[in-house]
């Protein structure tokens, strides 16, 4: 029985590696993936983001806070101007990507006992320029603003600067980063991407190989192949066990090489790593095979999986929570693969979980291969008894 | 003659045609964009899950816990016995992150020794661990100066403006890049069908002789179309998307529908190269996806370009989705912005001759040898069929 399985799965192999555009999906695809789509994300965050200071004030007080910005990590300060518009000016021509403005008499009020609002400019086209320009602007002008407050309370209520540092900000926070200690972006969103990956080019893969054989020319030229001439369950575990061995060995690329050469977190345990290894690749194989047998032209699968990719990777809910979705997207998303199995993945090789902390998405990534299984011998046996015209290359 | 050369193989690549090319060309762009446009239909993240760990069972831990709990970005869903509780529902990804309330909070905040809140935020939900963070430092920082010296103003208070995006809605903003990079996406792959259907179903003569024999207008009866087609659907979804942000100008419509139909054109005719090149449509769409997929997140919205390596940088500047995103995202920063435009622009027009012009040398060539080979074909099939109809 293994015996005849196997020779399946070397029948396929070699079909695999006779078929350029299999190649191409199978093995180059995830192959340059793995690194084509961390490259951009390889310095991890955004730092020394080109600034401006518009100083209104001219003053020690804004000199000083200017100093402050200059030697924050995320941004630089490219120019100070004296006038708003040349700052806009500048963004607009992107030698700068936010601007602070230091108001007038800004001095003369603090020390007036007056509150002053110190503006800060972000392009609002990007997100992550906002949050570290924002962020490196507003801790030095709250800065300048806490060290004052300090001064009043300790003036105003005669006490010490310790406990005057204390009224002011009486129970601090310190906001601790788990399972992500840099902040990188490339460790919060390649390690999704991947998953994703291994799921796309798996289905149009199986798809380009026409899973359930249905086409009019290959049948012809395989018609009296003893391979394809095997009972249905033989055919289907089969070429079933060539791709889930070819993926695991993806996997195990993912996990021993890419993760160490981009130095992602990997804390994944053996036990939890093949549990999910075995049903998501059950669930996409079984998925491929089941989509394959709709298709009648091999391209097809390609043209439109290519399209599906950018919701695909949206609804597997690791950037853009499922809760703030329509409730019939969400229903949707249950069809995939890679809804459950990304943060599966999350949380087995980013977070270091145990089996049972992933068991509820291994369930549920395993009732989809039980379903998709039942559908794929269904859809098939029905291929198998259908009239050797339907669907051709 | 050539007019209706040209109407006559338009009809017969566009009309006469399964169901796959308007799939391609139409529904799914379509389709994919509304789609995208509504999974980011609530704009704003709220409701992020987290947890609490209550040490201390004061007062003043109460209070702090009741308003986290009226903050509408934050929900409040599990009161943890231990920290080990909460870090398990982090990695079961139930909550994003959870506050400590330590030992003594109330008694050492009261005496004046500053107890610091641990907040642990997961690391793997940057976009909601961004807001949480932020709220919960608002919140309890309101919280903190209520306490001793709600009498004396802060100093300095400072505003973050979001130029061109006054809700600071990035999620608005980032399903129109979404919507470009899909048609980007979509012109590659229109591209190398329409291109590469002839050839893989041996109609290459058949087309041609629709043409007049020319294969110019093939060509134009191939291009023109799905261009002018795609281009209305991508500033329709366009239009409907931006409808959330604030409105453009009439000039800043026209400078964004600009860069939108050079961006097609150019992606169309990279894609008809690809079959140019390749001379298979399984190879050239494959191509078209591996280059065309993952260029949103090359083109700098969502990372910036300038924080990438050197050669990603080069990558991302022959990517014409990038010069379209920085056209779209100068066009928020209001009257200053038409000069820096411009030279996106023009880099997109020289964008969409090269692939245009290389595409059609490198299509001419290959319907050429299609045609010839079909011929053949037909010859030895002709040969083959003689003696059997002799007999």
């Amino acid at each position: 029985m293994i015996k005849r399985l196997w020779k399946v799965a070397f029948a396929e192999w070699k079909l695999i590696y006779t078929d350029p555009a299999a190649v191409l999906l199978l093995v180059v695809a995830g192959l340059i993936y793995a690194f084509y789509y961390p490259i951009p994300y390889i310095y991890q965050t955004v730092s020394k983001v080109p600034v401006a200071v518009v100083d209104l004030d001219n003053t020690a007080m804004s000199r000083d806070l200017t100093r402050m910005a200059s030697a924050a990590q995320q941004i630089e300060v490219k120019s100070i101007y004296a006038d708003m518009k040349e700052a806009e000016a500048a963004m607009a021509r992107d030698e700068i990507y936010g601007f602070m403005v230091i108001p007038e008499n800004m001095e003369k009020d603090i020390r007036g006992k007056h509150q002053v609002t110190v503006n800060i400019f972000t392009h609002g086209a990007y997100v992550m320029f906002h949050g570290a320009i924002g962020t490196a602007f507003s801790t030095c002008a709250l800065t300048v603003g806490a060290t004052n407050k300090v001064k009043q309370i300790a003036l105003g209520k005669q006490v010490p600067s310790a406990k005057a540092i204390a009224m002011r900000d009486p129970f601090p926070i310190s906001i601790q980063t788990l399972f992500n200690s840099t902040g990188g972006y490339a460790n919060y969103v390649v390690p999704s991407v991947l998953v994703v990956i291994l799921q796309q080019s798996l289905i149009i893969g199986i798809c380009v190989l026409g899973g359930s054989r249905a086409h009019r020319r290959f049948r012809k030229k395989y018609r009296d192949s003893p391979v394809e001439n095997e009972s249905l369950p033989y055919r289907y575990f089969g070429r079933s066990l060539a791709f889930f061995v070819h993926y695991c060995s993806f996997i195990l690329f993912y996990h021993c090489i890419v993760y160490n050469i981009f130095d992602f977190p990997r804390r994944g345990e053996l036990l939890p790593m093949v549990v999910f290894s075995v049903v998501f690749l059950s669930s996409v194989i079984n998925f491929g095979m089941v989509i394959s047998q709709i298709f009648l032209r091999r391209e097809t699968s390609m043209q439109i999986f290519l399209y599906m990719s950018i919701p695909v990777l949206f609804l597997a809910n690791f950037s853009w929570p499922a809760y703030l979705m329509p409730r019939w997207m969400t229903a949707i998303s249950y069809i995939l693969p890679s809804t459950f199995a990304v943060p599966a993945w999350l949380s087995i090789e980013q977070m270091g979980a145990d089996i049972y902390d992933v068991a509820p998405k291994l369930y549920q990534l395993a009732i989809q291969a039980i379903v998709y299984l039942i559908l794929g011998l269904l859809l098939t046996r029905i291929r198998d008894k259908a009239k050797i015209d339907m669907g051709d290359m | 003659m050539v007019l209706n050369g040209l109407l006559n193989t338009i009809r017969k690549i566009y009309f006469s045609h399964n169901i796959v090319l308007w799939m391609i060309l139409v529904i799914l762009p379509i389709g994919v964009s509304l789609f995208t446009m509504g999974m980011f239909s609530s704009q704003i993240v709220q409701h992020v899950p987290i947890g609490i760990v209550h040490q201390d069972n004061s007062q003043l831990a109460d209070k702090l816990e009741s308003k986290l709990r009226s903050s509408p970005v934050l929900d409040i869903k599990m009161v943890c016995a231990d920290m080990g509780e909460c870090e398990h529902a982090v990695i079961r990804g139930e909550i994003q992150g959870f506050i400590v309330f330590p030992n003594d909070l109330e008694r050492r905040t009261l005496r004046l020794e500053a107890p610091v809140i641990p907040v642990y935020s997961s690391g793997q939900n940057y976009l909601t661990n961004m807001f949480a963070t932020k709220e919960i430092r608002s919140v309890l920082a309101a919280a903190g100066s209520e306490m001793f010296t709600a009498q004396i103003e802060d100093p300095v208070k400072v505003q973050i403006h979001s130029v061109g995006n006054l809700k600071s809605n990035y999620q608005g903003f980032l399903v129109l890049g979404l919507v470009t990079a899909i048609f980007h996406l979509a012109a590659m792959i229109v591209g190398a069908y329409v291109t590469s259907f002839p050839l893989r179903d041996h109609r290459v003569r058949e087309m041609i002789r629709y043409a007049g024999g020319s294969r110019l207008t093939l060509w134009f009866a191939s291009v023109f179309p799905m261009n002018i087609i795609l281009w209305l659907e991508s500033l329709g979804c366009y239009a409907y998307c931006h409808r959330l942000l604030a409105p453009l100008s009439f000039e800043e419509f026209v400078m964004t529908a600009a860069a939108q139909l050079f961006m097609i054109a150019a992606c169309s005719g990279a894609g008809i190269t690809f079959v140019g090149l390749t001379g298979v449509m399984r190879m050239a769409t494959g191509g078209a996806g591996i280059i065309g997929s993952p260029a949103f997140a090359f083109a700098g919205q969502t990372f910036p370009v300038m924080a990438m390596p050197f050669a990603v940088r080069c990558f991302a500047f022959i990517l014409p989705l990038t010069h379209v995103l920085m056209i779209q995202s100068t066009m928020m920063l209001g009257d200053v912005n038409m000069v820096p435009a411009w030279h996106s622009m023009e880099i997109l027009i020289c964008m969409a001759i090269f692939w245009n012009i290389l595409g059609a040398l490198l299509m001419s060539m290959r319907w050429k040898q299609f045609a010839r080979r079909e011929a053949k074909y037909e010859e030895a099939s002709k040969l083959e069929n003689a003696p059997e109809a002799t007999a």
